[in-house]
């Protein structure tokens, strides 16, 4: 989705509504799945999974991971660099999850969870101190893969790349040994 | 279309770009030949200043480009969307694999040396005199005082960052200022100088400009992307795209013929001399012959060795030169892809400047006399590597996900270190190369087939450089210091060499002690082709110190009328 028309579409909703920041992304979401046909995650799941990423990298100061189109990233590195097995284990533990996510909540169908539900199970998934029960293992897994796969997709984005991150394309030298903050102000260089 | 010409290159790589320099500024007519596509410096580097999110992957090989290139693929690193071009699509050019062999090839002008790793070692005394030492296979006909003044003269060309410090194994050389190490790689350096009296942490050598210019076109200093496989605007690092080709072309006595695929050398029984080469072009199939008094094969260990294959004769029935039965045989590359890795705990304020093209060195510290010499293997190792600071780190993993993981991953992790090994492999008879005139290939010629191993010399010294390394990162105070060893076939260092060794015989080699055929004294092979020992420095540098003597000598013979 083209951002400018994604930023006019937020602008309409807070003047209409009074939103929280779960509800712009939900609504933004809402934007993205519409527009956008996932290559590899089923259509139906995308908005899920657009909001699980949302909620591992928030909107801040800086956007978050469906203003980034993290999940859209995601879907098409899938569907371009993962070979069938990969593919088909992701599919398993997507399915583990959503199993063991809508039992969590008491729910009939992964579509009737809220983000509150969502949120509980990535908590219990990936902060640490947990205690797994050994039937939610693959789906723990799965909760680890999402992340990394959505911590990929933001540091690949080329706005976190080139204005978030340090970013030097010709860096021009080369020093071995020197002050993180002097040199980038804390942050880690994003090439 | 000129056929006659004083001399042929074959090849346009780190060895033909070398042998096309020399023979032109000797003022040879001089027709170099390349079976692939042209590549022109700067120009033909499309990809040089992506970034990762130019591509929908972020510059990880799809696999729509993997079903193209699976065994280019096999080193897990060298192949990227952005530097795929520059490797060959394997269904376009089979070969087959009694054992796994891994051959990483770049068909177009400029060849490997545009992708090359640049780590530029010189071989030493130590490797030229091994085998007659342990008895393995056949002495080397040269030792390192008829090589050193060569690679004296190619580093100076070549412009090589490093830092002299006097060992005999790791020989000075003509460097320009070193790579600076980062504050972990100082860690490693000052323990290994404290506890251990047999090795050194030194900074690596490589082929790039880090002051001044220099010759070619337009080569100045690197400015630290790390994009060089990709070919550098800058023209930092050598290649024979930045460097000698065009000092080659700027005589005005080089013809330089892409699309030229060489199968043949031609051979006159009577004068007992090579009169030429038979070419295919690539794209027209059509078929040539070009005469010279003197032939440079210089396609790279395998393709040279092929076309000595093909060359049959009455007088060479198994092969030209190949009276010794050894063509195609003593196979060797550098085993490697085992070590060990750490995380640092400390200097969390400390970070480093510029995508560095090289780390550390550990130079071979085994088989070098005295104690060293109480190892249950022959030949030695040295280690590549260096610090760096990780994506995320477990402290960020403990914030799970949300706002603060988020402000957490954008600051570099925790330091950790690597430090790889790479080995000698003994030139062994059995391992070899033959042609399979069965399966052809597109042109109608025979296909390679490979069937070599590493033995247990080999094994047992991956069990040393695991152990060494492992227990070098625990003595510096390294954390979770963990060993690997990975799966290695023969070529997966790209190193592949021998096939048409050197030696002091022509009932034992191919070749004589200045690169020529033994039997056919106008044709050099200098390439990887020739080695009798791999030693077990990067090999690049080596090449290049052979074929500028190999050239010189030829010239020489020239005027002498000896050829």
């Amino acid at each position: 989705m083209d951002r400018r028309k994604a930023l006019r579409n937020i602008g309409t909703g807070i003047g209409a509504i009074a939103v929280t920041p779960t509800v712009v992304s939900l609504f933004q979401s809402c934007q993205t799945a519409a527009t956008y046909t996932p290559a590899f995650i089923p259509a139906e799941d995308f908005e899920i999974v657009s909001n699980l990423m949302e909620l591992i990298i928030p909107k801040t100061e800086i956007p978050g991971a469906i203003e980034l189109k993290l999940p859209e990233f995601t879907d098409a590195y899938i569907a371009a660099v993962w070979d069938e097995n990969q593919k088909a284990s992701f599919t398993e533990g997507w399915s583990e999850f959503l199993a063991a996510s809508t039992k969590s909540a008491s729910k009939e169908k992964s579509s009737q969870l809220s983000i509150e539900d969502w949120d509980a199970q990535l908590a219990k998934y990936l902060k640490p101190g947990n205690d797994i029960p050994a039937e939610e293992e693959g789906a723990a897994k799965f909760a680890n893969q999402l992340r990394s796969l959505t911590v990929n997709a933001f540091k690949t984005n080329e706005f976190i790349g080139e204005t978030v991150m340090a970013y030097a394309p010709i860096p021009g030298e080369q020093r071995g040994c020197v002050d993180l903050m002097e040199t980038t102000g804390g942050k880690a260089w994003s090439l | 279309m000129e056929t006659n010409y004083d001399a042929i290159v074959v090849g346009t790589g780190i060895s033909g770009g070398w042998a096309a320099k020399e023979l032109c500024e000797k003022g040879l007519k001089t027709l170099v030949l390349e079976r692939g596509r042209m590549v022109k410096h700067v120009e033909d580097y499309p990809t040089m200043n992506d970034d990762p999110w130019d591509y929908k992957t972020g510059d990880v090989i799809t696999q729509e480009t993997l079903k193209k290139q699976e065994k280019q693929s096999r080193t897990n690193y060298s192949t990227k969307e952005s530097t795929k071009h520059f490797f060959v699509n394997d269904i376009e050019h089979p070969y087959n694999e009694n054992n796994r062999f891994d051959w990483m090839r770049g068909y177009h002008v400029g060849g490997r040396s545009i992708m090359w790793g640049r780590q530029s070692y010189r071989l030493t005394d130590f490797d030229f005199t091994a085998n007659l030492k342990d008895g393995v296979a056949i002495d080397w006909p040269i030792r390192y005082k008829d090589i050193a003044p060569w690679y004296k003269y190619v580093e100076e060309f070549i412009g090589v960052s490093g830092k002299n410090i006097g060992l005999p194994h790791f020989p000075d050389g003509n460097y320009l200022k070193p790579l600076e190490l980062n504050c972990v790689d100082e860690v490693l350096k000052d323990s290994v100088s404290e506890k251990y009296s047999d090795r050194v942490v030194a900074n690596a050598r490589v082929a790039h400009i880090t002051e001044g210019t220099k010759p070619g076109l337009g080569r100045s200093t690197c400015q630290y992307r790390n994009r060089c496989s990709r070919g550098c605007p800058f023209g930092a690092y050598f290649s024979s795209n930045s460097s000698t080709l065009p000092t080659a072309e700027a005589t005005g006595n080089m013809t330089l013929r892409p699309n030229s695929v060489v199968h043949e050398v031609i051979y006159d029984a009577d004068a007992k001399r090579a009169t030429g080469v038979r070419v295919i072009d690539a794209e027209t199939k059509e078929v040539y012959e070009f005469n010279a008094k003197v032939i440079f094969l210089c396609a790279s260990t395998v393709p040279t060795t092929s076309i000595l294959m093909q060359s049959k004769s009455d007088a060479f029935p198994n092969g030209m030169g190949n009276q010794s039965g050894e063509l195609g045989h003593n196979i060797m590359d550098h085993h490697f892809q085992v070590g060990a890795e750490g995380r640092f705990e400390g200097f969390e304020d400390k970070y480093y400047t510029g995508r560095r093209p090289g780390g550390i060195y550990i130079p071979r510290f085994r088989n070098i006399g005295g104690k060293t010499d109480d190892n249950d293997f022959l030949r030695g190792y040295g280690y590549q590597g260096g610090a760096n600071r990780g994506s995320w780190s477990d402290t960020v993993a403990e914030m799970a996900y949300g706002a603060d993981f988020k402000e957490q991953i954008t600051k570099p992790g925790d330091w950790s270190m690597g430090i790889n090994g790479f080995g000698e492999i003994l030139p062994y008879h059995e391992n070899k190369m033959i042609l399979d005139y069965d399966k052809l290939d597109q042109w109608g010629l025979p296909t390679v087939t490979f069937d070599a191993t590493i033995k247990e010399n080999e094994m047992k010294m991956r069990k040393d450089m695991q152990e060494q390394a492992i227990e070098m990162l625990e003595n510096a105070g390294f954390k979770d210091v963990k060993g690997y060893d990975n799966e290695y076939a023969i070529g997966l260092g790209i190193h592949e060499m021998g096939t048409a060794r050197m030696g002091r015989d022509r009932k034992t080699s191919v070749l004589n002690a200045n690169n020529q055929l033994h039997d056919v004294p106008n044709v050099y092979v200098t390439d990887g082709a020739s080695m009798t020992s791999a030693g077990n420095v990067n090999p690049s540098l080596t090449y290049m110190a052979l074929t500028a003597r190999a050239a010189n000598h030829a010239v020489e013979e020239l005027k002498k009328m000896n050829i």
